[in-house]
């Protein structure tokens, strides 16, 4: 005699009836394309973002026409005409990478210690400390970090008040190129750190007791062992870096003061100031054409690092 | 090993550097929130809560950071289903076309924040949604979804697939499978990720700078606009409210996954 199905618990003839159901709208033999169900809301979300830049590209082709400021409705290229040629998207183009290199350079050479002594130290504490004063300021966002370094820079700001005391004149800290590039090194260690430490864990301490029982004294042994193995980590965070800071908008905004404008600063003065959407969807393409690229060769060249996702081959 | 002191001094020196740099902005924007002073001075004048009586009052800040709430709340109830689905999808099958669908699911990664803002920005304009909240949070899940991404494949890459076949071999449907082992196994990347998608969320500023208008600012931008005028003490209070998230958040992070996991090699 087979027992009764009641006294089966609810949540069993429950998750039966789901399964039911999952069963009659998704037959076994669909089963080939689960993946792709399951990939389907992913798929969605960035298919905005996909088509919001199809919106851009349809934008950048229109020229303002002055007379009646709107965009033409006829196509031409005469905003990539200006996007080359004008001296001011030239200036704040260059600018802008230069920092970045700048940037990238500095913040790999302060996140590669770190990085090595929070995977290296026997201390749990120590290594706790140094992740949680990683994490703090990656979690507190831009504006509040460059609020703390105004007050900090500021003309009336505690560098300078303390340089009072010893008598020296207040000196302008803040709304100038190294300050920006200052900000940007600040905002960017955390995500260097972060994607370096996985590379640094990978290297076995055995390869570097190794080298030194050979004979190699610990400048050669990084410069030989460690950095090389590196190698995914450092591709990863340079290239991060590299490209959040080439398009970073806030740290040049707060900490430039208007002087200093990056590329995505003039992207929002196209759209905001001068209302030239086209202009600004022009600049703002070139910018992402310009991040694909440096993505994509690096990817080409040395694999995609830490930032793989998906399937480990 | 030879010369183990001027490494570690060597290190140590960047180190520091590195650490005062990392925790400068955030002491100080503390120490500046309990002034006595009306403005921002060194040394402060006398320690006051008064600028927290003074945000606690402020309705705009306070109704500003409720915005940033239920931004980053609308961000990660969209984040969490989407981004566990296609890291177990990425990581589990062998999809036809995978490197394809990377790089297309990395798009939000690769294409610059203007950039993302702006197209979503003309694309919400045009189908008449500016002005409200849910598109910000929307924007949100779109931009940081990689993050999700790789939070969850990376958990799911140390789930042993024979688990999921002995599970179906004792009659588990495909269903219960996937809800009894596969989910349990990437809950520790589901954590993580959503706290990330959470926390990124609350303090996106450019985002929502170009999405919201004066009457729907976020914090951060509330933050931003106040700043380019005059910086009072007020600001250094609501500030402190982040830091205090990101204190909650890094304490929850290393209780439920450990922040031990970010050192791990893939």
């Amino acid at each position: 005699m087979r027992p009764s199905r009641t006294s089966y618990p609810l949540s069993w003839r429950l998750m039966d009836a789901v399964e039911a159901i999952a069963a009659a709208v998704w037959p076994r033999s669909f089963s080939a394309a689960v993946p792709w169900l399951m990939l389907m809301p992913a798929v969605v979300l960035v298919g905005l973002l996909v088509l919001g830049l199809w919106d851009m590209a349809d934008g950048s082709f229109r020229k303002l026409d002055t007379a009646t400021f709107l965009p033409s409705d006829d196509y031409s290229l005469a905003n990539y005409d200006r996007a080359f040629t004008e001296k001011l998207f030239f200036t704040v183009a260059s600018r802008s990478l230069i920092g970045s290199l700048i940037v990238t350079v500095i913040t790999l050479v302060f996140a590669f210690p770190y990085s090595y002594v929070m995977v290296r130290t026997r201390s749990t504490f120590l290594r706790k400390f140094l992740l949680i004063a990683l994490f703090l300021p990656f979690f507190i966002g831009q504006v509040v970090r460059a609020y703390g370094w105004l007050i900090i820079l500021g003309s009336q700001g505690m560098v300078n008040e303390a340089l009072g005391f010893v008598g020296v004149a207040p000196i302008r800290l803040l709304y100038n190129y190294p300050a920006v590039l200052f900000g940007l090194v600040q905002y960017m260690l955390p995500f260097a750190v972060l994607m370096l430490a996985p590379a640094l864990t990978a290297i076995p301490e055995e390869m570097e007791s190794a080298a030194g029982s050979l004979g190699a004294n610990w400048v050669r042994t990084f410069i030989h062992v460690v950095l090389p193995l590196a190698k995914p980590g450092f591709i990863g965070a340079g290239l991060v870096v590299m490209t959040l800071s080439l398009t970073d908008f806030a740290i040049p905004a707060i900490l430039g003061g208007g002087s200093q404008d990056f590329i995505a600063n003039a992207i929002y003065d196209q759209f905001f100031r001068t209302s030239d959407q086209g202009m600004g969807a022009t600049l703002a393409l070139l910018l992402v054409a310009v991040g694909s690229i440096m993505v994509g060769v690096v990817f080409a060249l040395f694999g995609a690092g830490t930032l793989a996702m998906g399937r480990s081959k | 090993m030879k010369g183990d002191r001027s490494k570690a001094v060597t290190l140590w020196g960047f180190v520091i550097v590195a650490l005062v740099m990392l925790s400068a902005p955030t002491l100080v924007v503390l120490g500046a929130s309990f002034t006595a002073g009306n403005m921002i001075t060194f040394p402060p004048e006398g320690l006051s809560l008064k600028w927290y009586a003074a945000i606690a009052s402020a309705t705009d800040l306070r109704d500003a950071f409720f915005r940033s709430v239920i931004v980053a709340t609308i961000c990660t109830a969209i984040s969490i289903p989407t981004g566990t689905l296609a890291g177990i999808a990425l990581a589990k099958y062998r999809v036809r076309f995978a490197a394809g669908v990377q790089i297309y699911l990395l798009l939000p990664f690769t294409v610059p924040l203007i950039g993302s803002g702006i197209g979503l920005m003309l694309i919400f304009g045009k189908w008449g949604l500016l002005g409200q909240l849910w598109p910000v949070g929307i924007a949100c899940a779109v931009i940081n979804l990689p993050f999700m991404i790789w939070a969850v494949t990376a958990s799911a890459a140390s789930l042993d697939p024979d688990l999921e076949l002995a599970a179906a071999n004792c009659g588990a449907p495909p269903l219960s499978t996937f809800l009894a082992v596969t989910v349990p196994a990437v809950t520790p990347g589901i954590i993580t990720g959503a706290l990330l998608m959470f926390i990124l969320a609350l303090n996106e500023f450019l985002v929502s700078l170009l999405l919201v208008d004066a009457r729907i600012v976020t914090l951060p931008v509330q933050i931003y606009n106040s700043i380019r005028s005059i910086i009072t003490p007020d600001l250094a209070a609501i500030s402190v409210v982040f830091i205090a998230v990101a204190a909650i958040a890094i304490a929850l992070l290393d209780w439920l996954v450990g922040l031990d996991i970010f050192l791990k090699s893939k």
